[in-house]
């Protein structure tokens, strides 16, 4: 492993500062979630220290090769990344109702989270492959990379996990409309997507999925099954007020009225403690690390760079805005993690990878 | 070089922007314009989670008899978040049921690390008036609540209370044990016996629900159930018909009985008396039962099977014996003279029959329990000699039996002196030791050891009272296979002269547990009479018996002891009797009802 010393000083710092100041919140804020349980607050802290420590060494591999040279790998990350998954589909130890975690030595470990980052970077170096100077890709050009985004979708939503399939779907789509589709192409696909989602809605969804969906658009269906998790979400988010009602002292997580309190919901207890001033302060950390990611992504030496970078913004992006507006009761419940701060060392580590890929396209913006 | 045209940046910017206005837009409406509605709703957020108690696990003998179950009790809890007028509430309560103002508080202050929505029990096991006060005087009482929760029972009352101990109350002090970090206020766990052993399997999990309340603390509707899951039952090697014949025979009397399979250390009969009633001390109400209790001067707590010592007396001859024919200090025939006495220095110890026995050997020293015999073989053995076989049967150590508490015995030693009182040991010690007085102290439970390793030629197993945990659904959770503590390499002639000897105690003219033979059956046993310490010679002896049977081929070794109770020969050796004839006469009645056609 040989790394030009000249490349560290084009390390960004800024994003870096960006992402620890938010791994930060994420294990301080953790602190006060997990203090109810009955495990302690640092069992869980310790668990998610030690994913952070392991991701961290994943960056610092990541950036020590050429992302070009990753990139050509990309074929391998993703075979083995979806074996991975399909061995969870038929071994994966049953937690939450869901198999969605492989246990290696112990270490229970989530593949599916590992694919987010993958596919971004199989999609950017495929898509360039196809791609002839200056001429938007049609319809048969996208047909393989299509499917290699739905193999693992439909496997996910096996699982059943809807959340991270959405995120995969909506971010595989954003890098399809970044690199540039023909006319024709974008309205078959959209006429495709609404052909399917009655199909989808009919025989793919879990009817809990349905009722989540069906209960955001009228909460009193049931508000005592799916509607109430959403509704307790907001009654603690909005009970912080303007300055919350300050670190460790809110109530609502701790009489259990809110599920998943340290995973998907984390912001509930975040915005009860911290009040509007501190979630804006939290939200202008995810803004302003998207749009650094997204002038990296401008500033890169070639397209495939420039690819990455973009893929990993509109992952972030897309994650922390639909966690947000489930936990404030404007969007459905799926299970989407808040990249950075919820609990869970598979999307800490999926998170790391991406802002390492990041981290590589910059160092590498200057040689050609 | 730019490849991506500018376009796209713009516009991914532009999203990036309407979702910042969007969601900082939902969260103004929510957390400032809306933030009275949301605190009020946080504040009278009425869902609580109601802990629903598994019950505990059944306890049932060898042969199914339900020795402990769970009966439905009333529980009384205040919630605290719904007393509206403190005073009120508790002095009305207070006056209610006639209960301490003080203590309410107490419990109530207990519970203050705890959401002001988790009930504090104030009283438990309410009797039908009770409840019918509390019922009619709700509307004057808020926060008061009644839930039917299952309780401890104990059908057998104080039958085999030592064993099956009780549950009652966590204490502060137990709770602030890290170990019992699964515990709340008001919960139960075992306190004593197998139900302190045993705790992790017997407690069970306990379920919850969430119920909505309104705003004085009515529920309105459960919104989700998770069941409560029973603890785990215990199957016991205890019998009951034979812990009920010993009982019997052991009425207005003190002292302890312990009967063991040998061939696997299954403890079949255990009784300390005086005992205690278990249901008593597992209810509410039962201050004052345990002020008796505790303060009562005959200890009716103490489980003197496993935790009284006492001088084995007589019993701790074949200790001797043994020894001396395993080193051949003596032999079938050696013989010593005996006329009713022993001079040593310038003591005169005494036989227990004034005219003496005469010349005598091994085979009717143990028979006739002859103390000049001992007191000779003591000598020639030495007290380490005696010690080491003591040490070799188990004897200085705990017999290991599930049950808390257990105290070891004591046999000296040379070292042991020097190293407690910083002085050598006297021979003339030995005399004392050499008929189970002086230093030595054992318990009924070590004595049911030797018993064994006699009638084992041996071997001993630990003593096991529980057999198997079951779980609810059935599934044999755990087997307790038997477990070999000793396996000595013995002299075959040797421990067949000292069994021969135990033999002849109950079945030879001259044998001083002659009287309680049996026809049927031949017991060999071990009489002994020990003289307690705090009384001295002659006031209220110990009367101790020591037997296993059949004497060929044993399948029951005990241990008696009745304190204060004079002779063993006359008091201890026939509830010996009593437990071989009804444990036999169970065996055939089973044997002749299988052989009967049907």
């Amino acid at each position: 492993m040989y790394i030009d010393k000249r490349r560290l000083y084009h390390l960004d710092w800024y994003l870096i500062c960006n992402g620890l100041a938010l791994i930060a919140v994420g294990l301080f804020n953790l602190i006060s979630a997990a203090r109810s349980m009955d495990s302690g607050p640092y069992s869980l802290l310790m668990k998610q220290v030690f994913a952070f420590g392991i991701g961290v060494v994943g960056v610092a591999l990541i950036v020590s090769y050429d992302y070009r040279v990753i990139a050509s790998y990309s074929k391998y990350f993703y075979g083995t990344t979806l074996l991975l998954i399909i061995v969870v589909l038929i071994l994966g130890t049953i937690a939450g109702g869901a198999k969605r975690w492989l246990n290696i030595a112990g270490v229970a470990f989530q593949p599916s989270e590992l694919m987010k980052p993958v596919m971004i970077l199989l999609l950017s170096t495929i898509l360039h492959q196809e791609k002839r100077e200056g001429e938007p890709l049609g319809l048969r050009d996208i047909l393989l990379p299509l499917a290699l985004v739905l193999v693992p979708c439909v496997l996910i939503l096996k699982q059943p996990d809807l959340g991270t399939a959405v995120v995969i779907l909506l971010s595989c789509f954003s890098v399809l409309w970044f690199v540039g589709l023909k006319k024709s192409t974008y309205v078959f696909l959209l006429g495709v997507t609404a052909a399917a989602l009655p199909v989808f809605w009919k025989y793919l969804m879990k009817p809990y999925q349905k009722m989540r969906i069906l209960s955001l658009l009228n909460p009193d269906l049931d508000p005592s099954g799916f509607g109430y998790h959403s509704i307790q979400a907001k009654i603690a988010v909005g009970s912080g007020g303007f300055l919350g009602k300050g670190y460790l002292n809110g109530t609502q997580h701790k009489l259990h009225f809110i599920p998943e309190h340290h995973t998907d919901f984390i912001f509930t207890v975040f915005g009860e403690e911290w009040g509007f001033i501190g979630s804006v302060v939290l939200f202008l950390l995810f803004i302003s690390f998207v749009l650094r990611c997204l002038k990296i992504s401008q500033s890169a030496s070639d397209e495939v760079g420039a690819t990455i970078a973009f893929g990993i913004a509109s992952i972030v992006f897309i994650q922390f805005t639909i966690n947000i507006l489930m936990a404030i009761n404007l969007a459905p419940v799926v299970g989407i993690p808040l990249p950075f701060i919820s609990y869970g060392g598979s999307s800490l580590i999926s998170s790391l990878i991406g802002a390492g890929l990041v981290l590589n396209v910059n160092m590498r913006r200057y040689m050609f | 070089m730019e490849p991506i045209s500018d376009g796209k940046y713009k516009w991914c910017k532009r999203v990036v922007l309407l979702a910042l206005i969007v969601l900082c837009m939902r969260l103004f409406d929510l957390q400032i314009l809306k933030v009275d509605e949301m605190r009020r709703l946080s504040e009278q957020n009425r869902v609580r989670v109601k802990k629903i108690l598994a019950p505990r696990g059944m306890i049932y003998d060898r042969k199914g008899k339900v020795v402990a179950d769970t009966r439905p009790s009333f529980n009384l809890y205040l919630i605290r978040e719904d007393i509206r007028d403190f005073n009120q509430t508790v002095d009305g309560l207070a006056r209610l049921l006639e209960l301490d103002r003080e203590d309410i508080i107490t419990r109530l202050k207990e519970a203050r690390d705890y959401p002001s929505s988790f009930p504090v029990k104030i009283e438990s096991d309410l009797n039908k008036d009770q409840v019918a006060k509390v019922e009619t005087n709700k509307f004057y009482l808020p926060g008061v609540t009644i839930q039917i929760e299952p309780k401890r029972n104990y059908p057998y009352g104080t039958m085999l209370a030592h064993v099956l101990g009780y549950v009652s109350e966590i204490s502060s002090e137990e709770l602030a044990a890290k170990e019992n970090k699964r515990y709340a206020p008001g919960d139960y766990t075992g306190k004593f016996g197998l139900e302190k052993a045993y705790e992790p399997y017997l407690r069970g999990i306990d379920g919850e629900q969430r119920v909505e309340v309104d705003a004085t603390g009515r529920e309105v509707r459960v919104l989700d159930t998770k069941e409560p899951i029973a603890g785990n039952s215990l199957h016991l090697n205890i019998d009951m018909d034979l812990q009920a014949a010993v009982e019997k025979a052991f009425e207005g009397k003190k002292g302890g009985c312990v009967v063991t399979d040998p061939r696997s250390g299954g403890v079949l009969v255990l009784l300390s008396h005086p005992a205690f009633d278990p249901n008593q001390l597992s209810s509410g109400a039962t201050k004052d039962y345990w002020a008796k209790i505790a303060t009562d001067k005959t200890h009716p707590l103490q489980n003197r099977v496993t935790q009284g010592r006492f001088p084995p007396g007589s019993t701790f001859k074949p200790v001797l014996a043994l020894k001396g024919l395993e080193k051949g200090i003596i032999n079938e025939n050696s013989t010593f003279s005996c006329h009713g006495g022993f001079f040593y220095g310038n003591r005169v110890f005494k036989c227990w029959r004034k005219e003496g026995h005469g010349s005598i050997a091994v085979h009717r020293g143990i028979v006739e329990s002859c103390d000049v015999f001992f007191y000779n073989l003591g000598l020639k053995l030495g007290i380490d000699n005696i010690h080491e076989m003591a040490e070799t049967i188990g004897l200085t150590k705990v017999t290991g039996i599930d049950l808390p508490g257990e105290k070891a015995g004591m046999v000296p030693s040379t070292a042991w002196k020097l190293k407690t009182y910083g002085e050598k040991w006297y021979e003339g010690e030995t005399v004392s030791v050499s008929i189970g007085q002086g230093a030595v102290w054992l318990t009924p439970m070590q004595l049911q050891q030797l018993t064994s390793f006699i009638a084992n030629e041996g071997v001993t197993f630990k003593p096991q009272i529980v057999n198997k945990i079951v779980s609810p659904q059935g599934k044999v959770i755990k087997v307790y296979e038997p477990a070999m503590l000793t396996n000595a390499k013995l002299n075959k002639q040797a421990i067949a002269i000292v069994k021969d000897g135990m033999k002849g105690v109950v079945n030879e003219p001259r044998g001083t547990a002659y009287a309680s033979r049996l026809a049927s059956v031949s017991i060999s046993g071990k009489t002994g009479t020990a003289q307690s310490a705090s009384l001295g010679a002659g006031k209220g002896d110990h009367a101790w018996f020591v037997a296993f049977a059949p004497s060929d081929d044993p399948v029951l070794s005990m241990a008696i002891l009745i304190e204060f109770g004079g002779h063993g020969a006359s008091m201890s050796a026939p509830i010996a009797k009593i437990v071989t004839e009804s444990y036999f006469k169970e065996q055939k009645e089973i044997k002749s009802a299988q052989l009967r056609p049907n």
